[in-house]
């Protein structure tokens, strides 16, 4: 049996759940509605009571919107974050935190780290099993946007070598990511410092040219200003990475003595075998640590996730007090609509009928708000995440998942499974007293 | 003839309806106070009853424990050869869709819907076979009451058309029995009378039994024979005069 559901693909077991989650619902429909046709009254119904009805559909739409919207958002963060880091593979810096690394080397969110020597560069560039080794240098900043020193071939590799234009070609040109605002062609003077903390006239005098445009990769780097690593080095006045006599030329191979030092090496490797040799050998005492960013993202992801249950716990109840809210309310009118069911008593009709119109009424709201929930759930996870890529760069893209519409199925079910409440407290209001009400 | 007590007889309808036969019923509150004492109460197939009494005599206690409607009841109701006592609360719901018609003061139409829905209302959880029959007799009858435009929400109609669209409804299902309940208290003179006319000339041509409560004479003048109430007991003749 659970070999049989093992060798399912994915998609067919998240139909089969969705299934199994929407099955008690529908059963319950069809055993409440079968021979009646309650529709022309429940329209009567719902028609009467239109403001409380629309009320409640707006309740229940924003309670599954809220859960719908974190479930999607989280969901969103996840992929995006992933996206972004897809082109680190292995990542060695100074040791301390994995994480501020990561944020440093990946997202562009550099703060204050230990330096990678001259030495330590060289032997991790010229390590055999290393096809790509490129230091990055931070600090300065255009507007908005970061400036990035590192090499050329990291910039072809991060933008899949689609690159609008071209690459630079002396210490005075650069790459720009591909929203950052500046025309090919364009010049710009870097402020040291980046955000508020820029000093616009920190490099009085420098100014580089913009030569190429990447594509968009859907990553901070998007908004991020590439120049040769070297450039960075110069305007702040340390050597530039190449002995005097080879004082021009731009890029690998850097001569130790005069490499000022890295906060972060991002490497790729020939192979994926390689790259866990690459990371134990960089992985020292006091000298260097390396890591998957991938790897780092995942155990931030199991921290959350920790707090996604903890939300979606919370969803979970605030669904469940809305909905008994929302049955309470439906108790409430139904008794404003007692004459009527007493009629209904009185011209014959079955207990059963009477209580598929009830019930009928709240399943219509019910899945009403469900409908609208979704909406407002995938609206809100869309805003969200135009909000965090506006922030971060990161490329958030908050879709509908099968987690959303699970939860929405279980929601359903629960909620129509719950409607036989009032429905039965309805029926136990005495026919005559509704006659003559 | 203790059994027609209280009721003062006059012309024997056509039999068609089924014939009623009360026998010691006693209705209660649920507080158990005595609402109505009935100890015999006998009419053929196709009567025309009328049943008037001061407020609070207890006609409307009367129709509900006829229609099998009153919670705490001792005694025996039958229509024909139903006994509703020994029917449960469901298995009186099935006998009143299926041979009991019933009108209203206030008509108890459901507003949102258009007078040929309301007529046909029973349709929605009669069986799937009975539907569309019963959804054709209910507009014949609206037909006959003279209603036309019956697409039209109820909400707009006047009374008297209100209350034809409830006589229809009352009707649409063919049962022989019709009970009403003050079926002119909320109608001007004119619908009173043209509603009076319907009523007892429907309930005559298809061999109708009905029981109607009403403080309206023309109504009561109409009827074959009259029930007087006073404090839930039957009045004789001579002090119902
Ligand atoms: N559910 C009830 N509980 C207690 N008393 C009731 C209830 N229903 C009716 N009564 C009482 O029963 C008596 C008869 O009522 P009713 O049959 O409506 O009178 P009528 O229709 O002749 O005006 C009245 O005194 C009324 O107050
Ligand atoms: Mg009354």
């Amino acid at each position: 049996m659970i070999a049989l559901w093992d060798s399912l693909p994915v998609l067919a077991q998240d139909i089969a759940v969705t299934l199994a989650l929407l099955l008690p619902g529908v059963l319950l429909g069809a055993g409440v509605l079968r021979g009646f046709a309650p529709w022309p009254l429940v329209r009567a119904i719902l028609w009467r009571f239109r403001g409380p009805s629309v009320l409640f559909v707006l309740l229940i739409a924003l309670s599954v919107g809220m859960g719908i919207g974190l479930l999607a958002q989280e969901r969103g963060l996840r992929q995006g974050t992933a996206q972004a880091a897809d082109k680190f593979d292995l990542i060695v810096a100074a040791p301390g935190s994995e994480l501020t690394a990561m944020f440093a080397a990946v997202f562009l969110q550099p703060s204050d780290m230990g330096l990678l020597s001259g030495d330590t560069y060289s032997a991790i560039a010229a390590h055999p099993s290393v096809t790509l080794a490129a230091p990055l240098a931070f600090g300065d900043s255009f507007g908005a946007a970061s400036i990035v020193g590192t090499t050329a071939d990291f910039v072809r590799h991060l933008s899949d070598e689609r690159i609008e234009g071209r690459l630079w070609r002396t210490a005075e040109e650069a790459v720009v990511g591909a929203l950052v605002p500046l025309e090919i062609g364009g010049r710009f003077a870097p402020s040291h410092g980046t955000g508020d903390a820029a000093e616009p006239d920190g490099h009085d005098g420098h100014e580089s040219a913009v030569v190429g445009r990447m594509a968009p990769t859907g990553t901070p780097w998007d908004r991020a200003i590439l120049v040769p690593v070297e450039a960075v080095w110069e305007v702040h006045g340390l050597a530039n990475g190449h002995a005097p006599e080879r004082a021009g030329q731009i890029g690998p191979p850097f001569d130790a003595a005069y490499f000022p030092g890295t906060p972060a090496v991002v490497l790729r490797a020939a192979s994926l075998g390689a790259s866990y040799g690459l990371r134990s050998e960089f992985t020292r005492d006091g000298e260097t640590m390396a890591f998957f960013p991938g790897s780092v993202l995942a155990g931030l992801y199991r921290v959350m996730g920790d707090v996604r249950q903890a939300m979606s716990l919370m969803a979970l109840v605030t669904q469940g007090l809305v909905a008994a809210s929302v049955l309470l309310g439906l108790f409430i009118l139904s008794r404003l609509f007692r004459r009527q069911i007493a009629l209904l008593r009185a011209l014959g009709a079955p207990r059963r009928f009477v209580f598929a119109v009830i019930w009928s009424f709240s399943a219509v709201l019910l899945l009403a708000g469900a409908a609208g929930g979704l909406l407002t759930g995938l609206g809100a996870a869309q805003l969200l995440s135009a909000a965090v890529t506006s922030r971060t760069g990161v490329a958030v893209a908050a879709g509908l998942g099968w987690t959303e519409i699970q939860f929405i199925a279980a929601f359903v079910s629960a909620g129509l499974a719950l409607s036989l409440l009032p429905a039965a407290l309805v029926l136990r209001q005495p026919v005559i007293e509704g006659l003559r009400a | 003839m203790a059994d027609t007590e209280g009721c003062a007889d006059r012309e024997a309808g056509p039999s068609g309806g089924l014939a009623l036969r009360v026998s010691g019923l006693t209705v209660r509150s649920p507080r158990g106070r005595v609402l109505l004492s009935l100890p015999s109460l006998e009419l053929p197939g196709g009567t025309l009853l009328g049943v008037r009494g001061p407020s609070g005599a207890g006609k409307s206690t009367l129709l509900h424990a006829l229609a099998g409607l009153s919670a705490v009841a001792e005694g025996t109701v039958r229509w024909g050869d139903t006994d509703l006592s020994r029917l449960d609360a469901e298995g009186r719901a099935r006998f009143r869709a299926d041979q009991i018609g019933m009108i209203f003061q206030d008509f108890l139409l459901f507003d949102e819907l258009s007078a040929q829905d309301n007529a046909a209302l029973p349709a929605l959880f009669r069986p799937r076979a009975e539907r569309a029959g019963l959804r054709a007799r209910a507009a014949a009858r609206l037909v006959g009451l003279g209603l036309s435009d019956t697409a039209r929400s109820v909400a707009s109609y006047s009374g008297g058309e209100r209350q034809r669209v409830a006589i229809a409804r009352a009707l649409a299902a063919g049962a022989p029995v019709l009970l009403a309940d003050e079926p002119t208290a909320s109608l001007d003179r004119a619908a009173a009378d043209r509603l009076i006319a319907d009523l007892t000339g429907m309930a005559r041509a298809a061999g109708t039994t009905l029981v109607a409560v009403s403080h309206d004479e023309r109504l009561i003048a109409r009827m074959d024979r009259v029930l007087t109430l006073a404090d839930g007991a039957p009045v004789t003749g001579a002090q119902a005069a």
